[in-house]
């Protein structure tokens, strides 16, 4: 197998008039959920689920990935144009966007961040190809102790790069773990908290959580917010000038390779791709004065990093089978949904699905930039529709999707229950991502901890003298250590506090 | 007082009163031995670990009153969209998906600031009809639009 033959599989699949048609309707879907605020790609994928579930695999991990990154793409758009985020990796594009849009210059901050999406979505799409199969190799060489410690310190990364509380978002990950072992126990059929309902037997549904702590959650928030709109601002040229493509270019590709290197960590992301983007772009600028007042590269670079980082952060997931935010943890249940154990299997096993899924990533991009730069007058109409019609139609879409995972009602009174689980975390400050990163690893975990342990027959020194996993451990005891410490304390504090 | 309020000592708690309940309705599953593990050992495990972090929450926010005290919620938002929810799943087998609907987006409606009888009726209209299009005709799901009649 090599890399080209890989990728005519991937394309050939991905061209099909099916996948393609999915594609589209995924980019489609997430640019309009991009655009509107107070819905965002969590929420969007969580209710999506069930509708996946009546289609082939391919099809639905390629509709799904186009939501993901086409929210992002819609996010920028509205950033742009009335200053409002729709997504949070998009906030920073605020900051100069929307200053650029107020000198008349929307148009070309609309076609530059679209150029530079698409540019670092290819470069990402080929890192992904690059790196995809030499990961795959290694992952499978790890033995049951080293998945229990990669998986470890895949959600203590998480933990650690996501904002808030570590020792919350730690508790929050054991939580979830709990919530994961509902149901009858793999290795000897025992019923555990299933309190005699036959529906919990198979495990609490992923989907309704994931509505509930998302969607529901994040409705009665909005609700209790009041969101207002602004006024909306014209287009005009979407061609940048000289001085402005000048500027733009080295601006994306350092975008990109920030953005994509954040994307693989857990934890990392396009937000934290795009932050970091904007940042390092004010650090290195000879004219940082202008930073806030329309920059191009305060556009550019942000945009392409946050692009970047939505590919890449396929990779930890497609190849080891471990998300490392929450839509990744989202994909990682769709595709358990389809029946596919997400791991390194899944490359070897299903190369179709593998590579088409990659190959779509990228014609996805393409489609977003021809598509949606015409289309871009018909988004911003969009955002004229209140929230107060909005609300009612999520809900309604999530209960209905909710029933149809399983035609049954239970599953809808499981998202309530969630709902109003979800509101009560929102409140204390607790985020659901941990948990629901806990939740999808919580069987798995728990499966090859005991498999490790019955094989090294009750001795738990098997998880320090496997080098591997001794390694995964250390790297793990590090990133606590340094959490702990008090400076970096403090600068993690600071650089949420920008981000809120 | 404050200290008892803030949004770490309640996480705390929340946690404890988690693992707690992990504990109690775990008391039946076997821990079986570290070679062969039985049901009851990776919850409990995994319920003490979760409770020694709530502790630790909650002492640290009683100790350095650091965290932010808790916001007082608005009932009206979450009471309406959950009790929607659940009229939703009561009707929906028993009514049929245009009831359920109508009642759903009816109490929905009544949780935000603005209710204005004209446009929720119209919201109703026009979410049926994508309804009925996108679920009933176009996926064909096996749905009843109303109970007995459609």
């Amino acid at each position: 197998m090599n890399l080209l033959d890989n990728l005519l599989l991937g394309l050939t699949v991905a061209f099909s008039f099916q996948n393609l048609m999915y594609a589209f309707v995924g980019c489609m879907v997430g640019t309009l959920i991009g655009v509107l605020p107070g819905i965002g790609p969590v929420a969007t994928i969580a209710m999506l689920l069930p509708i996946t579930f009546h289609l082939p695999p391919t099809a639905a991990l390629i509709m799904l990935a186009g939501i993901y990154y086409g929210a992002a793409y819609g996010g920028s758009t509205t950033s742009i144009l009335v200053n409002l985020p729709g997504e949070a990796s998009s906030v920073v594009t605020c900051l100069d966007g929307y200053q650029m849009a107020r000198n008349g210059r929307a148009g070309a901050a609309l076609s530059i961040s679209a150029v530079g999406s698409f540019f670092a979505g290819t470069i990402g799409t080929i890192i992904i190809v690059i790196f995809a199969e030499p990961l795959t190799r290694m992952a499978q060489k790890f033995g049951p102790a080293d998945y229990c410690s990669l998986m470890a310190l895949g959600l203590v990364a998480a933990v650690v790069l996501a904002s808030g509380s570590v020792l919350k978002a730690i508790a929050m990950v054991f939580l979830g773990l709990l919530f994961g072992l509902v149901g009858t126990d793999v290795n000897t059929g025992a019923q555990r908290f299933t309190f005699d309902i036959p529906e919990l037997s198979d495990g609490i549904d992923f989907a309704p959580i994931a509505m509930g702590l998302f969607g529901i959650a994040e409705i009665v928030v909005n609700l209790e917010r009041h969101l207002s709109r602004s006024g909306t601002i014209k287009v005009g040229s979407l061609w940048p000038t000289r001085d402005e493509a000048r500027r733009a270019w080295p601006a994306i590709v350092r975008g990109t390779a920030l953005g994509s290197i954040l994307g693989v960590l857990p934890g990392g992301g396009p937000t934290l791709g795009a932050f970091s983007a904007y940042t390092l772009e004010k650090k290195i600028s000879k004219t940082p004065e202008i930073f806030g007042k329309g920059a191009v590269e305060g556009v550019a670079s942000p945009e392409a990093a946050n692009n970047a980082a939505s590919q890449t952060s396929f990779i930890p997931m497609l190849t080891l089978g471990i998300p490392s935010n929450a839509v990744m943890a989202l994909m990682v249940g769709a595709m358990i949904i389809q029946g596919i154990q997400p791991g390194p299997e899944v490359m070897t096993k299903k190369p179709d699905l593998f590579w088409g899924m990659i190959a779509s990533m990228w014609i996805g991009n393409l489609m977003l930039v021809v598509i949606n730069l015409p289309m871009i007058g018909m988004w911003v109409k969009l955002l004229t529709v209140p929230y107060r019609f909005l609300a009612p139609a999520i809900l309604l879409f999530c209960c209905i999707g909710a029933y149809s995972l399983q035609n049954s009602t239970f599953h809808v009174y499981q998202v309530a229950a969630f709902g109003v689980l979800g509101y009560i975390f929102s409140r204390l400050g607790c985020e659901g991502a941990p948990f629901l990163l806990g939740l999808v690893l919580g069987p798995q975990m728990e499966e090859y901890f005991r498999r490790a342990m019955l094989l090294s027959r009750g001795d738990p020194m098997v998880f320090i003298q496997r080098p591997i996993s001794l390694g995964l451990l250390i790297a793990t005891a590090i990133l606590l250590v340094l959490m702990a410490l008090p400076s970096i304390k403090k600068a993690r504090q600071e650089a949420f506090q920008e981000e809120g | 007082m404050s200290r008892l309020l803030s949004k770490d000592f309640l996480s705390g708690v929340m946690f404890i009163a988690f693992g707690l309940a992990a504990l109690y309705f775990g008391r039946n599953l076997q821990m079986g031995t570290t070679v062969r593990m039985g049901p009851g050992y990776v919850p409990h495990m995994l319920a003490y670990i979760m409770m020694s972090l709530g502790g630790i929450l909650a002492v640290v926010a009683l100790v350095t009153s650091s965290s932010e005290r808790t916001e007082a919620p608005k009932w009206r938002p979450i009471t309406m969209v959950t009790i929607g929810i659940v009229c939703f799943a009561a009707l929906f087998e028993r009514a049929g998906l245009l009831p359920a609907l109508a009642v759903l987006i009816l109490i929905a409606s009544l949780g935000g600031q603005e209710f204005k009888l004209v446009e929720v009726l119209g919201n109703m209209v026009v979410l049926a009809a994508i309804c009925v299009v996108v679920f009933k005709v176009g996926l064909g799901m096996n749905i009843s639009i109303i109970a007995g009649v459609w």
